[in-house]
């Protein structure tokens, strides 16, 4: 059966943060990926960090339409007309991005994460070097929280040694994970 | 700008982290505007790679940038 996200739209309603926070695991990959043909016009990381909050601010009122994941379609309209603002704010754009464009009208569907390649990634990340493990460890446990320079300093590196380890890292992961036949710049496509 | 560099800011572009603004609104990070179109690409490649080793490593599958929003909305201690 397809998965519809909208099935904890009462919750949302409520304002309940894990029910988001499970609406949010599911939603993100998608919504990224539909901000992909603004990605050298706009930082698709800080447009899509604020539609996520401007969706959890309406999610309260937020009424399904009977299709499924209407939440989700509209997370995605409000990414898009995000990024065309910032475009236009910017004025970096070199082409015209408008409501027609196949980013906003393409539809979207959410991703239930896959247990075996989540116990693959566990796997390959219990086999880095202790340097680059903890690098990438840090990034994940400050969840966006702090910038690279004060997490480098919190482990004792330079900023420089700090990204280059979390580098290494992402390396290594999809080496290790290619062996296990899982490549990692098509799975998150 | 030499290999090493563009690396060093597509790296960075890649955190969740990013400044705020006077109302709270979420910036770009500054590494993001050093680069050139080749390095905002290789940053979103980066970027949605490294979330997804991130949710793949995480007890609820959330990555940093859903962690980062959760922290704004209150839920991350």
């Amino acid at each position: 059966m397809a998965l519809d996200l909208d099935e904890i739209a009462a919750a949302l309603a409520l304002g309940d943060p894990d029910a988001f926070a499970w609406w949010l695991a599911r939603a993100e990959p998608a919504l990224r990926r539909s901000l992909a043909t603004f990605a050298t016009h706009i930082d698709v990381e800080a447009v899509l960090q604020e539609s996520l909050l401007r969706v959890w601010q309406v999610a309260a009122r937020y009424q399904p339409d009977g299709k499924p994941n209407g939440l989700l379609r509209l997370a995605k309209r409000i990414g898009h007309n995000l990024a065309i603002d910032a475009v236009r704010r910017d004025r970096t754009g070199v082409r015209d991005f408008d409501d027609a464009d196949d980013a906003n009208t393409a539809s979207i569907e959410p991703v239930e994460p896959d247990p075996l390649l989540r116990q693959a990634v566990e796997r390959c990340h219990a086999e880095l070097p202790d340097r680059p493990r903890a690098a990438l460890e840090a990034r994940v446990a400050s969840g966006g929280a702090s910038p690279d320079r004060a997490l480098a300093e919190a482990l004792g590196m330079r900023l420089n040694t700090f990204l280059q380890n979390v580098t290494r890292a992402r390396q290594l992961l999809a080496a290790c994970l290619e062996r296990r036949g899982i490549r990692l710049d098509e799975v998150w496509r | 700008m030499t290999a090493e560099e563009r690396a060093r800011l597509v790296e960075q572009a890649a955190s969740a982290w990013r400044p705020r603004d006077r109302d709270g609104a979420v910036r770009a990070h500054p590494a993001w505007y050093d680069l050139d179109d080749t390095g905002r690409r290789e940053a979103f490649e980066a970027t949605a790679e490294i979330r997804w080793i991130e949710a793949s490593l995480d007890h609820e599958g959330l990555s940093s940038t859903a962690r980062a929003v959760l922290a704004q909305i209150g839920r991350e201690r």
